[in-house]
């Protein structure tokens, strides 16, 4: 089942055997592990030809490098890859899936940024969404959200928070660390939109939006 | 097809899972075609080395993430691929279409002590689960076949995979079901 893959031939065919491997393993890593890596798992960051290959090997399959913090790094999806894909239609998940994803990020992250209990930029969370939350003004059947909210967690877009009555629920997963700084400005928007219409917040991204497409002509 | 329409089709791959196209398209750069049985249609599923696949993780101790049996969603697999591949040998894609009664009956020795509702509950609802990610494909209502995402398993995790499926029991499949 093992035939050589022509794009890891052609980035890292010139490499010597023992750099070959270290930028395959750091691939591995990157793209495999269920969070970020530290940096000591990834000896090719450190060596300027290892970082350029491995960069240009996440390139090839639509994949770009994300830093974390300056010690941890994931991989995920290349900013120009994935708008052109969700400009074509392209859209993986459920309509339900997608609803309850929005309702967990409003209570989990959202509110409590706008209370300045979670930082600007981050999509980790220590406030879960219950179960109740989701169902409560939802338009998706009961039913139909407990298997979006199993299906997220298998998939690490939700993560689930075990504790007492109050406290155990859903937070953001794994994944949402793969997020790229344009992918989390955009989400972060929409999140805007989504919660806050009516919201000076909100006019304000409509006017950078229209003049963003406006300046493109 | 340029270095950017390959990039798409592994995104689309690594978002939505194993992508089925029309057999005359060309294959993206990188990518492996698994033909259907009636070569009408193929699978396009990521061709990595061993050495940039998942195994790696073990190697470092990196956590990947796996899927739990916590619901037994694992043997159902297990008893699907005992049914859809009959001789380990051979390389398990494309495999052989078997019914769900017959991965139903080798379930039932993977999951002693169920009586008979609950282990077709765990049966239908982990073929959906599994199915949902390319694990398997279902035809119908009865009749399940290995799905494109096991042909994505490496040699050292197939031959790990032969020794697992000569440790899981076979049932005829006419066989009488008791409960």
């Amino acid at each position: 089942m093992n035939r050589p893959n022509s794009i890891f031939e052609e980035v890292l065919g010139t490499l010597p055997d023992r750099q070959r491997e270290l930028v395959e393993a750091a691939y591995a890593l990157l793209e495999h592990s269920s969070g970020p890596v530290h940096r000591q798992f990834l000896p090719a960051l450190s060596d300027a030809t290892s970082r350029e290959r491995l960069e240009e090997l996440l390139r090839r399959t639509g994949r770009t490098l994300v830093t974390v913090d300056q010690l941890h790094f994931t991989s995920g999806f290349d900013d120009a890859v994935r708008t052109e894909l969700t400009e074509t239609g392209w859209q993986p998940l459920s309509l339900a899936d997608r609803a309850v994803l929005v309702l967990v990020l409003v209570y989990s992250v959202a509110i409590p940024r706008s209370v300045e209990q979670i930082a600007a930029d981050s999509w980790e969370s220590p406030h879960p969404t219950t179960l109740q939350d989701v169902t409560r003004d939802s338009k998706v059947p009961v039913g139909e959200v407990r298997a979006a909210l199993g299906r997220m967690t298998a998939c690490g877009l939700l993560r689930t928070v075990r504790g007492g009555d109050h406290d155990s629920g859903y937070v953001p997963g794994p994944q949402l660390s793969r997020l790229t700084p344009a992918a989390r400005e955009q989400l972060q928007d929409q999140l805007i939109l989504a919660a806050a219409p009516d919201h000076p917040l909100a006019a304000a991204i409509r006017e950078r939006r229209h003049n963003r497409v406006g300046g493109q002509r | 097809m340029n270095e950017r329409d390959a990039a798409l089709w592994w995104a689309r791959i690594r978002s939505g899972g194993p992508q089925q196209v029309s057999a005359g398209g060309p294959t993206p750069a990188g990518l492996l075609r698994l033909v259907e049985a009636d070569a009408r249609a193929v699978w396009l599923i990521p061709n990595l080395p061993d050495s940039a696949g998942p195994a790696v993780l073990i190697e470092y101790g990196v956590p990947g993430s796996s899927m739990m049996d916590s619901k037994g969603t694992l043997r159902v697999l297990a008893a699907t691929l005992r049914c859809c591949w009959p001789d380990p040998a051979t390389d398990p894609w494309p495999g052989l279409p078997a019914s769900t009664g017959h991965v139903g009956q080798v379930l039932q020795r993977l999951v002693p002590g169920r009586n008979k509702v609950s282990r077709q509950q765990l049966l239908s609802a982990g073929l959906r689960r599994l199915s949902v990610s390319g694990w398997v494909l279902l035809e119908g209502a009865d009749t399940v076949r290995i799905g494109p995402r096991i042909a994505s398993f490496g040699s050292l995790e197939l031959s790990t995979l032969r020794e697992l499926w000569r440790l899981i029991p076979d049932t005829a499949e006419d066989g009488p079901e008791g409960s």
